[in-house]
């Protein structure tokens, strides 16, 4: 037996498994042909033999987390407001709709996990109609949770069944208000992951509860200074296997909204490198400066047929520029950051074991040189001991 | 009645709006303000989102002109605001420029009302004036904060 | 100096924009430089009041011109002013206007660039005036700027988390804000260890627009102790011309004491706190001779007050940026005031007084009572919850739920507290002083009247 405090922190992802103790760290391609906790077993047995379940923590994005469908009435206000609540609580925004355009947007075939309905000050009722209800009726999702003005609450709630309805996020001076519907969405991914059949197995080695990453990131961020020569503002680029994952300093936006973190978080959700690979190479086709990006690689875009180590690297480069991209004014997404000011860009995840430093700072400098046209030259920090994760967890595991 | 107040684009007259606020309170307005350095579509989307009645933008550097005719444009894309009074005031063109020309040409852009150099209580009288005419009934009595009247108590120890 | 902040500022000076700094060679700079470059040592040697003027022009040969009708006016304080496209970071901005205002003569910024000059450029005229400069900006990420500020020879650097932030930003988070201020403190404090200390100030005129002194000292005295507990030892508190003169004496009067009071409370007795006035600093005149009188009324109250120094206006101030000749002349004039002004009765208010410093504390013991675990953050929450409540302030945060108008005697008075804990008998007092007797549109244009008083 170890140390009695000493604890053992694991992280699940989509492609590896991490596993911390108080002096190593290792990292583990998944096996997708054994259960996870097999696959664990097999690998670290030894490890973690060592640890009592109480003393074990672990967290999971393994299933790439939940995704969500928000229906608005404004750019500015609900949809802004609802958008910033679901990315800090670890939720993927995949669609936002413009009540009343309702009628002119697809139906997603893709299983929605929480569609998200918001719009109207508390004493401006009558903003919702029959063709909300119409439109829920043919989507598929989970659960949804209505965060709107009061007075369609209830008549919303009459129509859709399993509707949870909470305190509207827009208050009557038309600022934010995020707890409840942070805490909504933080415990539905908690019981989507503790609801996963792998997952549950993983309850025979810990005592605890097993959460999200993201939540476990974002409790590492106003403690990163503490580990790593990283100056504020700085952002934070988590290239995983299916989605890409920023968390940003809020001075980087220039945003009429006061929340109650230092930081922001959001997240691509198709672009990755091996579960995302496809539509990674698709937004990369429709960039004009790729071509040039991959000219100053030194190759060609045959690399994107190509199944080798390089192909891997020059993805993961491509997508460190595809995501600046998508932050700046060029390819604005969901929000610009204001990059010129950035000090420091911190790597984590899967992509620090393949790009080195050099690598990565290369591309930076492209950025900055082809579409901000600067020689900003923010300072590269590569997490490739998984320290962020780990103070994160540590953190965590010190709170419960 | 409620009403969206604010300073439209790169311009900080805090003062300015901060007295429009004040004003509108008195007059028994319910008032949503979003300050300086408001954008077009925020005016707007604050209009839809709080059920506005009146959208009031102030614009006091003299830049309207450039943002004024995209107002129809992207007012047409909204479908619940066909109602909203819109009124424009402070200093609506650079250098000098007769009330004549500018009056009817910010009328033309899509607004109700336009008070080019006018004071605020004159502008907030033709609001009302306006109001009767067009929504009889409808204008409330003013208040100001929590400001008591009569508060003439004895000076303390 | 902590490893983490050398580390932090390696990573700031790094900027593009940076020509090699030189961290051994500042130091030495510092560490040798002359006595008379420091504020601190002025405060501590003269008895007059200095005389510090405003003014900052883009290119170096403009700004050498201005020092060099500064200094023949018989300046104290000289002034180096920002230009605003280096007070939001944009440098590649400013360099682009530096540029075209060298090229063309016509002034492109309203101010001088600081990072873009550079210090090796700078230091050069800080040096040759060898006059004190205070540093004036309005940035609220005022890193690198007060880096390349120490090192061009400027110790005195002005501003805060909360007076540089909430009179002019609509949404800078205001929590960065504070991080970024706890930076400057600490260099400034690091540096202060090697020759006379450099001096802090704090920005006390705000919005310049109905602020009321609780307020405006509770945010001195907040940002005063911000910056004593990083070590900073020489710390100005500051508020401007309010409208009305006993005010002004009783502010004044009032901050000393609790400046020293809430400094011996951090255990920080050491620091020496000086006090600085600003002359009016709302709306002016555009009479040029009505500004004038006004400008000299403000050194007369200025006197009053006791400050230990005044920073200047113009009788240009209504038309927009002053020429070198009116900048000079305010100077000489307010020297002139200031030399003939003798024999000041000692005038004060206790009822006053005693109403303000009560204000002052509850609202002091409101900040303190926020359960966070750190000052700063006890700030920060107490002005998100409208404890803290700054009249019209452009800023998202602040709660803009505060209501004063003038009194009588044009004492700026509390008619709405909004959720500033005033206590209420003080509270009753204020707006006993008012006439509040009447519709509340009268209200509000009185309100227009007492912001425009001096017009």
């Amino acid at each position: 037996m170890s140390n009695m405090n000493e604890k053992l922190l694991i992280d699940i992802g989509s492609t590896y498994f991490k596993v911390s103790t108080d002096n190593s760290i290792e990292q583990h391609f998944r096996d997708f042909n054994k259960q996870i906790l097999d696959d664990l077993t097999h690998k670290c047995g030894d490890t973690l033999q060592r640890y009592d379940s109480k003393n074990v923590h672990i967290c999971s994005s393994a299933n790439g987390g939940l995704s969500t469908l928000i229906i608005g009435v404004t750019h500015s206000f609900s949809l802004k407001y609802a958008s910033n609540i679901a990315y800090n609580a670890g939720i993927n925004v995949i669609d936002s709709i413009i009540f009343q355009d309702i009628e002119d947007y697809s139906i997603p075939s893709d299983l929605i996990d929480v569609v998200i309905i918001v719009g109207g000050i508390n004493s401006n009722g009558g903003v919702f109609d029959e063709r909300l209800t119409s439109y829920l009726a043919k989507l598929n999702y989970s659960s949804v949770v209505y965060v709107g003005n009061q007075p369609d609450g209830a008549l919303v709630a009459e129509r859709v069944e399993q509707l949870v309805v909470l305190p509207n996020i827009i208050d009557d001076r038309l600022h934010i208000v995020e707890e409840h519907l942070k805490d909504f969405l933080t415990n539905l991914y908690q019981q989507d992951i503790e609801g996963k059949e792998d997952i549950k197995h993983l309850y025979q080695i810990t005592d605890n509860q097993i959460y999200s990453t993201p939540y476990v990131v974002t409790k590492s961020l106003p403690l990163i200074h503490g580990s790593f020569p990283v100056t504020d503002p700085f952002i934070l680029l988590d290239i995983g296997g299916a989605t890409t994952d920023v968390h940003y300093s809020k001075d980087l936006v220039n945003d009429n909204i006061v929340t109650e973190q230092g930081f922001d978080r959001l997240v691509f959700k198709k672009l990755g490198v091996y579960k995302s690979r496809q539509s990674l190479i698709f937004t990369a086709e429709n960039n004009e400066f790729s071509y040039e990006l991959l000219m100053h690689l030194k190759v060609t875009e045959n690399i994107y047929q190509e199944h080798s180590e390089k192909a891997t690297k020059v993805l993961m480069q491509l997508a460190i520029f595809l995501v600046l991209c998508k932050m700046s004014h060029y390819r604005p997404a969901y929000v610009t950051l204001r990059l010129l000011t950035v000090n420091s860009i911190v790597f984590t995840g899967g992509i620090t074991k393949v790009l080195t430093t050099e690598d990565i700072e290369d591309i930076v400098a492209f950025f900055y040189r082809k579409i901000l046209n600067s020689d900003h030259k923010p300072v590269t920090v590569l997490d490739s001991g998984y320290n962020i994760w780990t103070l994160g967890a540590k953190e965590h595991a010190v709170c419960l | 009645m409620k009403v969206v107040t604010g300073v439209i684009g790169n311009d900080i007259h805090v003062v300015a709006n901060r007295l429009m606020d004040l004003s509108l309170n008195a007059r028994g307005y319910e008032v949503f303000n979003l300050g300086v350095n408001t954008y077009l579509e925020e005016f707007f989307d604050a209009a839809v989102e709080t059920g506005a009645d009146i959208l009031l933008i102030s614009s006091l550097n003299g830049e309207a002109e450039g943002w004024a005719r995209e107002v129809k444009l992207l007012k047409a894309e909204y479908k619940s605001i066909d109602k909203l009074i819109m009124m424009i005031g402070g200093n609506l063109t650079v250098g000098s420029g007769n009330a004549e020309d500018i009056v009817p040409r910010y009328q033309n852009y899509g607004f109700n009302l336009v008070c080019h150099q006018v004071d605020l209580n004159t502008g907030l009288d033709m609001l009302e004036a306006y109001v009767d005419e067009h929504r009889p009934g409808e204008r409330g009595k003013g208040e100001l904060g929590n400001v008591e009247h009569n508060t003439r108590e004895q000076v303390p120890s | 100096m902590s490893n983490q902040l050398q580390e932090e500022r390696e990573i700031i000076l790094g900027n593009e924009n940076v020509d090699a700094f030189d961290f051994d060679e500042v130091r030495e700079f510092v560490k040798g430089a002359d006595e008379q470059l420091f504020i601190s040592h002025h405060f501590a040697t003269k008895d007059k009041m200095l005389v510090q003027p405003r003014g900052g022009f883009p290119t170096y040969q403009k700004q050498y011109a201005l020092y060099e009708f500064f200094v023949d006016a018989n300046v104290d304080v000289l002034p180096l002013t920002i230009d605003s496209n280096t007070r939001l970071n944009d440098y590649s901005t400013a360099k682009k206007m530096l540029r075209l205002s060298e090229e063309n003569e016509v002034d492109m910024l309203n101010g001088y660039p600081l990072v873009n000059h550079g210090y090796r450029t700078t230091r050069k005229m800080m040096t040759h005036f060898n006059h004190p400069v205070s540093l004036r900006h309005g940035t609220p990420d005022a890193r690198l700027l007060i880096e390349i500020a120490i090192a061009s020879g400027i110790f005195e650097i002005e501003g805060g988390p909360i007076t540089y932030l909430l009179p002019y930003s609509k949404n800078f988070p205001l929590d960065k804000a504070f991080l970024y201020w706890k930076y400057v403190e600490r260099v400034c404090a690091d540096y202060s260890t090697l020759n006379k200390p450099i001096n802090r100030e704090s920005f006390g005129p705000l919005t310049a627009t109905l602020v009321p002194p609780c307020i405006t000292i509770v945010i001195q005295l907040l940002e005063m102790m911000l910056s004593l507990e990083e070590g900073v030892k020489s710390f100005s508190v500051s508020f401007s011309q309010q409208g009305s003169m006993i005010q002004d004496i009783v502010t004044g009067k009032v901050t000393r004491a609790l400046a020293k009071h809430y400094a011996a409370q951090i255990g920080c007795e050491d620091a020496v706190i000086n006090l600085v006035y600003h002359q009016w600093m709302g709306a002016f005149p555009t009479n040029r001779d009505s500004a004038d009188q006004l400008i000299n009324m403000s050194t007369v109250i200025a006197s009053m007050v006791g400050a230990d120094k005044i920073i200047t206006k113009t009788r240009e101030e209504a038309v927009g940026i002053p020429t070198k000749e009116a900048n000079a002349k305010v100077v000489a004039d307010t020297q002139y005031t200031l030399r003939i002004l003798n024999g000041l009765p000692g005038i004060s208010d206790e009822m006053e007084e005693e109403v303000l410093t009560a204000e002052v504390h509850a609202i002091m013991e409101a900040v303190f009572n926020d359960p966070a675990d750190t000052l700063w953050r006890k700030v920060f929450n107490s002005i998100k919850n409208g404890i803290i409540d700054v009249p019209f302030s452009p800023h998202i945060i602040n709660h803009n739920k505060m209501i004063t108008i003038r009194d009588a005697q044009k004492n700026i008075r509390i008619i709405d507290r909004g959720n500033v804990p005033i206590p209420d008998r003080c509270y009753v007092y204020e707006k006993s002083c008012c006439d509040l007797n009447k519709d509340t549109t009268s209200i509000v244009n009185d309100i227009i009247h007492d912001i425009g008083i001096m017009q």
